[in-house]
């Protein structure tokens, strides 16, 4: 039932890159069976096992790991056998936890930040668990904060809906083979009416332990663990809702553009029409709802003081602006608007594009890429006139950019015989298809970084055990209340040599990891813009 | 502006009024009259706004330039040209009314056969004898490159044969065109800081970094780079090769242009703009302009854990 849904729109390089990540993230068992799911489609637990020579108890604990990462689900085979299956999708939004913890410490702070950051950590969380653990977390940094601030953040982030319940067996499903998950509408954003935990929170030794396990097992024991305790939240899970997420970020990409692109009281302009539509449309909708001027101006944030002529110009400017994000539609509350998304997306990808291939093929190249944007189609004679670059010149860039699709060619033959002296060779850019090939270049790259990664950490294993090694004594002669001159002496074990070289290595990892989160901004702007087209 | 434009008015009728004279000058000198004549009977006038005038006569087809011995003379153009062709036979006036019906276009030696019905080696002989006397002369044509036009002696060849401003002798000045472009782009830049620095409201702010075409054009002429007489049309087409740049954007306006000797009417108004977003991401990694990302995969002769590249970027 998954299979033909799977199936599409996968690649070399996507599933290479999904086993990279799941291998990084949840260790080497888990990666063979999501890579064996991704490759090949739905597979009951017994035949996944079958195949990839792992014991069913194995299997079991990984997709056990995957459907609470939210990267496997299971369904009724139509002959009455439950399957798994992953998504890509979801596996490829790994490289993305860290915007998402940094969108929410934006947002909500420091508690922000970690409760996000315990969730993803652990795919999905009672309430009680996270604002315990958020609490403990904050007060072992230093900061006093109680429960019911956690709380309140939590909270702030279900209403704004960056987190949204886990669907739920039915209770009365316990014996069925196969339990339906469900949520109903009105339930995905309610927030318990307790959180009360009845015995105890969770101490520091258990903390310590499921944090510090890596193997796909922790996630299953913590499980239990948890439910030893009886929180009055009991089997209400939360999760993150990536797409909010997801929609965040592209407003926040649109908001940068129009600062860009006008000012940046414009932007604010933007930035408070899609928050009074935040909450009313999803990630697939092409535009928003019109938004009046007179909403915005009782929208926009008290520290702006932008008089109501001032805000009536800047919707002028940015309905006449050639991007096209913000349409008028009308003339009700003193001019109404929309937002329009889909414009938005291209224009963020065009710009993208354009970028790309400044930097890949240089400025005359750009030049000629950005004639056959704007006029569609042209022949080579006419790439030259427009451009206004020597034939020969002309001809080499446009060739070369041919050779790696970034422009592509269609004949139109005057005859049928389809002689080539009498066939027009009319050059254009697809901007679809530049995106695709893009996409998948940026699939690649990151698979490179991520391999290179790798390779530097087993290139320096050695030295990073002894460290690990050497600070972990140290910390323990510290709390035994040794003197800095023990500690200092255990700590010199370390050579200057090796010093420099695990700080070397350690700003190649955060080079890399910086990189890679680059990589995936481009990925997200490409995939918007797909996606929206792909739904036209 | 207004006093920018007057200074350009007195100059343009001081240019008219010097061509009269030095016309003036030939038309008593029936023989016609050396330069060292002009200059001498025009001592107020430098040097290049002589030449300038003369040079602009001759293109106009309205003196010649004749050797008198060893002196240089300018000479009244007859103005029946047919009479110029006095004394040469009747197949010498076929060819040449042949080619002075092409115009400033200019006829291939292929059409002015068919035409003439004349043999190849005499029609050669013909444009020879024609060429030496400069009646006609031969230009090389930009579209077709090595195809030679001929065309009457003193005209001026059309944009289409010489390629327009942007050629020199069939070559395309790449060169030129990039200083233009830039010092094109410099001015709108300029404007556009000039107007986001200012406290006006948002419309008004806007509407002063526009900058019509014909003020991109005084600009550059004011500028004095250029060696030949620019059009306002040719910086449209060195603005258009500015949107392709990304640079710049272009909205057509109805109102009259900033200049009060435009026309009212459409005014083409450009204005220097940023990019909508930051360099891609990917292009910050190596793998983004790696030239040999498709030989490249782990395990391969090029591999992530070998590249030079990642190492050279990581130690960077
Ligand atoms: S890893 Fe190195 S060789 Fe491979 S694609 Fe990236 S830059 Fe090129």
């Amino acid at each position: 039932m998954f299979a033909t849904e799977l199936d599409y729109r996968m690649s070399v390089c996507q599933i290479h890159l999904c086993s990279l990540l799941i291998k990084e993230h949840f260790g080497d068992i888990v990666e063979k069976v999501c890579t064996h799911l991704i490759q090949n489609g739905a597979k009951p637990l017994r035949v996944a096992a079958q195949e990839t020579g792992l014991k069913i108890d194995q299997v079991r604990k990984a997709l056990c790991v995957l459907v609470q990462h939210n990267i496997a689900s299971f369904g009724l085979h139509k002959r009455g056998f439950v399957e798994y299956a992953a998504s890509v999708e979801q596996v490829l939004l790994l490289v993305r936890y860290p915007r998402y913890i940094y969108c929410a410490k934006t947002l909500y702070g420091d508690a922000g930040e970690l409760i996000v950051e315990e969730i993803l950590q652990h795919g999905q969380m009672r309430m009680s668990t996270v604002v315990g653990r958020v609490t403990q977390r904050l007060s072992e940094g230093g900061q006093s904060v109680t429960n019911d601030h956690v709380k309140g953040k939590m909270e702030d982030l279900i209403n704004t809906h960056f987190l949204q319940r886990v669907p739920a067996p039915p209770p009365d499903n316990n014996k069925a083979a196969f339990p339906e998950l469900t949520i109903s509408e009105r339930d995905l954003y309610r927030v318990p009416a307790s959180i009360e935990v009845t015995r105890g929170e969770s101490d520091t030794s258990k903390r310590k332990r499921s944090t510090e396990d890596s193997d796909p097992q922790s996630s299953s024991k913590r499980l239990k663990i948890d439910s030893e305790e009886h929180a009055a939240d009991e089997g209400i899970l939360w999760h993150l809702n990536f797409d909010r997420f997801h929609k965040y970020l592209l407003d926040h990409e649109i908001v940068q553009a129009v600062s860009r692109r006008i000012d940046w009281n414009a932007a604010e302009v933007v930035r408070t029409m899609l928050r009074i539509s935040e909450l009313s449309k999803g990630l697939e909708d092409k535009t928003s709802h019109p938004i009046s001027l007179n909403d915005t101006m009782r929208n926009l944030p008290k520290e702006n003081n932008m008089k109501f002529g001032v805000v009536e110009q800047y919707f002028k400017l940015l309905s006449d602006d050639q991007t096209s994000i913000v349409t008028k539609v009308g003339e009700t509350g003193g001019g109404s608007y929309t937002l329009d998304f889909q414009n938005a997306c291209k224009a963020l990808v065009v710009s993208t594009i354009e970028s790309v291939v400044q930097e890949r093929f240089g400025s005359k190249s750009f030049r000629i890429f950005k004639t056959l944007l704007l006029k569609k189609y042209l022949e080579q004679k006419q790439v030259e006139e427009f451009a206004l670059i020597p034939a020969k010149e002309a001809k080499e860039l446009l060739y070369k950019m041919f050779s790696e699709h970034f422009v592509t060619m269609q004949e139109i033959p005057r005859t049928p015989d389809h002689a080539p002296s009498r066939t027009f060779f009319l050059f254009t850019v697809d901007v679809s298809q530049v995106s695709r090939m893009l996409l998948e270049r940026c699939y690649k790259s990151l698979a490179n970084v991520i391999s290179r990664r790798a390779f530097e950490t087993k290139e320096n294993k050695r030295l990073i055990e002894k460290s690990q090694r050497v600070e972990a004594i140290a910390a323990s002669l510290q709390s035994h209340g040794a003197d800095q001159s023990q500690t200092a002496e255990v700590e010199d074990m370390i050579t200057p040599l090796e010093k420099n070289q695990l700080e070397k290595y350690r700003s190649k990892m955060s080079k890399l990891e910086q990189s890679e989160l680059q990589v995936d901004s481009t990925i997200f702007t490409l995939g918007n813009f797909l996606r929206l087209e792909s739904d036209s | 502006m207004a006093a920018d434009n007057i200074v350009i008015k007195q100059e343009v009728t001081d240019a008219m009024n010097l061509e009269e004279r030095i016309l003036e000058m030939c038309k008593e000198e029936t023989k016609g009259v050396a330069d060292v004549y002009i200059k001498q009977q025009l001592p107020h006038i430098d040097a290049q706004q002589r030449v300038k005038a003369i040079n602009r006569l001759l293109s106009l087809g309205k003196i010649d330039l004749v050797k008198q011995g060893s002196e240089l003379l300018y000479r009244l153009k007859d103005p029946s040209s047919i009479s110029k062709v006095k004394g040469v036979d009747n197949q010498e006036r076929l060819v040449y009314q042949i080619i002075e019906e092409a115009g400033n276009k200019g006829i291939w030696i292929r059409d002015i056969r068919l035409r003439s019905n004349l043999l190849l080696t005499q029609l050669n002989k013909i444009l020879k004898t024609l060429e030496s006397r400069n009646l006609i002369k031969a230009v090389k044509s930009v579209g077709a490159s090595k195809r030679k036009v001929y065309m009457l002696f003193n005209l001026e060849p059309d944009r289409s044969v010489t390629g327009g401003a942007w050629y020199s002798d069939q070559d395309f000045e790449s060169e030129f065109v990039e200083v233009l472009n830039q010092q094109c782009y410099k001015f709108l830049q300029q404007k556009a800081d000039l107007a986001a620095d200012s406290k006006l409201d948002p419309i008004l702010r806007r509407n002063q970094s526009y900058g019509s075409s014909e003020d991109v054009w005084k600009f550059i002429r004011e500028l004095g780079i250029s060696k030949v007489e620019l059009a306002v049309e040719d910086i449209e087409t060195i603005l258009n090769t500015l949107i392709y740049d990304g640079k710049v954007e272009m909205t057509v306006s109805l109102r009259a242009g900033s200049t009060s000797s435009g026309t009212p009417g459409q005014v083409k108004l450009y204005r220097a703009i940023r990019p909508l977003t930051e360099p891609a991401g990917i292009m910050r990694v190596p793998c983004g302009v790696c030239p040999v990302f498709n030989q490249c995969y782990d395990g391969g002769t090029i591999s992530p854990s070998t590249c030079i590249y990642m190492k050279e970027w990581m130690d960077y």
